[in-house]
């Protein structure tokens, strides 16, 4: 097959169609869009496809390798679930917000060159912020606007690297970069990728906006942005050292603060942070193992994120709240939802048998074999401290625990929602039983069995002793009526102390200008008018006047000349001519 | 229901799987301390329950420390940004 049809096509064509479809058709070419894309991506050949030719840059629409077709399975798989949990939405927007996010994702995933990758860079950072924006609540307004600004930044760093890089190379073809040869470009670009992916400290937008995103959008959001920016660290940047040691920071930070935040939706998000970073980690480790476990992981925790997420995303949509303090005994109520939810919660655990188990171990057995026993060490931490938050703590304060102070009348979310976590559950299940499905997709050869009994022993150990310290001390866990401060801080207060300046300081410097101006200046001005009036009255007009009468007397001399009659006039003229004639001889 | 039901009667049974649940912690101990250890290269596949040891602190110092810090600074009022 030499022809491809590139899957982000369908989805921006999708998002452009969608409006003209009404009813039942609409909620059908919802759900066509993704299944085309999946067809398209299960039909496509490894080759290099569309490149371009633009302003003198070779540009790339579609290099279709193993790691760029890794990532492109399960965005449209993951596609095709969003849409499906998202189904009972009515407005067309949300809709195409959601395409043209899913879009623009697997365009930077198989973009060849910066240049096309920026493009879709910015598209993805412009489509996602309208799924916060429709949550349609002042928190969410707000918290879109700081994504969107945060992520411009973002987009400022990765176009600044890319000039600077282009300038250094001639080239804008996107490869590999070794460490030796990075210097000032590469790092830009660096940082660019790092924020997209919530690398500390670049972090603070994820749990600012997601937690503040519309139910279905949350779900979008959580699986295409930092796993986009997980591609591209793999892509260019594997074996950085750094990315190594921030992977593994952000691992444990997340986790840290889903111990103590409020919100299940807030959890998740740090959660994020803390999944994201295994797979930072795993780039940075560089080896054909650790990176192949940055794209299982990556596989992987877009579907169980998505579920946890669409949990989430049921309580707060059937409850109105989704803060523990007021969450509680919804077992009751929404079982199916719970059992989704637990499945989610122990395969981003990685208990046996379920995905997280043969995706997150790659990256620690990864660890392990290059013998970095801390980085290892602290890996297994965060999955204690991901057990501990996603699983333990929200499952039992949400479901279980104390029944809610008000009585929540919670039912069962809409069916499109119970199908979506239902196929999304059963995919988790069957990548813990059948890792090879997974395995096959991955960029190197895997030999990597996760089923041997020391790896059971180990996970085993550490999951069950983390539900015994639970138990022991689940009362210190009980969630409080707070919010967490994070390195937002220094820009939300940073903005608010600047907008005191501005009231303080440059707003009333402002107006005693304007007295200023008012009061010295414009009398001045005055002053001078009167004069200038003065003077043009009395000079100008004056000399004026003056020219006016000597033009009025002369005329009077000329109509006393111009009788009519020609014979005067013939006489004159002849008179006129021979006095100059007289005057040049 | 027959979901709700299940639920209904384990949590009935909650002595019961209490101790289920500790004869089961015994059991993983003592199934680490009988793994054959031939291809051990580091301290942490050397020493005996290692990754018990290691959740149990862990999971202790994590609760602590990010309780500790939520309390000294972190925590806020809901309406602490307005």
């Amino acid at each position: 097959m030499d022809s491809w049809i590139h899957p982000a096509l369908f989805f921006f064509l999708g998002a452009l169609l969608l409006p003209l479809f009404k009813g039942k058709a609409k909620k059908g070419f919802i759900l066509l869009i993704p299944a085309v894309s999946i067809l398209s991506v299960a039909l496509a050949r490894y080759g290099m496809y569309g490149a371009y030719h633009f302003l003198g840059v070779e540009g790339l629409f579609g290099r279709v390798d193993k790691l760029s077709m890794v990532f492109a399975w399960v965005f449209v798989i993951m596609a095709f679930l969003g849409a499906l949990y998202a189904l009972h939405r009515e407005e067309d927007g949300h809709h195409m917000a959601g395409f043209f996010y899913v879009g623009s994702a697997l365009g930077a995933v198989f973009a060849g060159d910066y240049l096309t990758l920026f493009i879709f860079w910015e598209i993805m950072a412009f489509s996602s912020v309208f799924l916060i924006w429709y949550r349609k609540e002042k928190k969410s307004i707000e918290a879109g606007f700081r994504y969107l600004l945060f992520h411009v930044f973002g987009g400022l760093l990765f176009f600044a690297g890319m000039m600077l890089y282009y300038y250094k190379t001639g080239s804008f073809v996107f490869d590999s970069i070794l460490p030796a040869n990075a210097s000032w470009p590469e790092y830009l670009i660096l940082a660019g990728f790092a924020l997209n992916a919530a690398v500390l400290p670049l972090h603070a937008w994820l749990p600012d906006a997601y937690p503040e995103a519309s139910v279905e959008g949350a779900v979008f959001l959580c699986a295409f942005t930092t796993k986009t920016a997980v591609y591209v660290l793999a892509r260019g940047f594997s074996g950085f050292e750094i990315l190594a040691i921030m992977g593994t920071a952000m691992t444990v930070f997340g986790v840290c603060y889903a111990v103590i935040e409020n919100d299940i939706r807030r959890v998740l998000a740090y959660h994020i942070i803390s999944q994201v970073g295994y797979m930072v980690a795993g780039v940075g480790i560089g080896t054909a193992m650790a990176v192949n476990g940055a794209a299982a992981h990556a596989f992987a925790h877009i579907l169980y994120k998505a579920l946890l997420f669409m949990g989430a995303g049921s309580v707060l949509y059937m409850t109105g709240t989704a803060k523990l303090s007021r969450l509680g005994g919804l077992y009751k109520y929404m079982p199916l939802t719970m059992i989704f939810y637990v499945v989610g919660a122990v395969s981003i655990s990685g208990f046996p048998l379920f995905s997280g188990f043969v995706s997150k171990s790659m990256i620690v057995s990864a660890a392990h074999h290059e013998g970095r026993i801390w980085l290892m060490q602290l890996l297994n931490l965060a999955g204690i401290g991901t057990f501990l938050s996603v699983g333990l703590k929200v499952t039992y304060f949400a479901f279980f625990g104390k029944e809610a102070a008000e009585p929540l009348q919670a039912k069962e979310p809409p069916l499109n929602m119970l199908w979506a976590m239902g196929l999304t559950a059963l995919l988790c299940f069957i990548i813990g039983v059948f890792p090879q499905t997974l395995y096959i997709l991955l960029p190197f050869p895997v030999e990597y069995h996760p089923y041997n009994l020391a790896h059971l022993s180990e996970t085993m150990q550490i999951l069950s002793f983390t539900g015994l310290v639970f138990y022991l001390l689940v009362k210190k866990l009980s969630p409080e009526v707070k919010i967490n401060l994070d390195v937002d801080f220094f820009y939300r207060k940073g903005a608010l102390l600047f907008m005191k300046f501005d009231e303080k300081v440059i707003a009333p410097f402002d107006t005693l200008w304007g007295e200023l101006y008012r009061t010295l200046g414009l009398s001045a001005l005055f002053k001078n008018a009167a004069l200038s009036y003065a003077f043009d009255r009395k000079v100008i007009d004056g000399v004026v006047d003056g020219t006016a009468y000597s033009v009025m007397d002369s005329g009077s001399v000329v109509k006393k000349l111009q009788t009519g009659r020609i014979q005067t006039y013939i006489g004159l003229s002849l008179f006129l001519f021979f006095t100059l004639l007289w005057l040049i001889l | 229901m027959n979901v709700l039901k299940i639920i209904e009667y384990l949590r009935g049974k909650a002595a019961l799987l209490k101790m289920a649940f500790f004869l089961f912690l015994g059991a993983l101990v003592l199934l680490d301390i009988l793994l054959p250890r031939e291809d051990a290269h580091y301290f942490v596949d050397k020493i005996y329950a290692f990754w018990t040891f290691f959740a149990l602190a862990g999971c202790f110092l994590l609760i602590k420390i990010s309780k500790g810090i939520a309390h000294f600074f972190l925590s806020k009022d809901e309406d602490y940004y307005g």
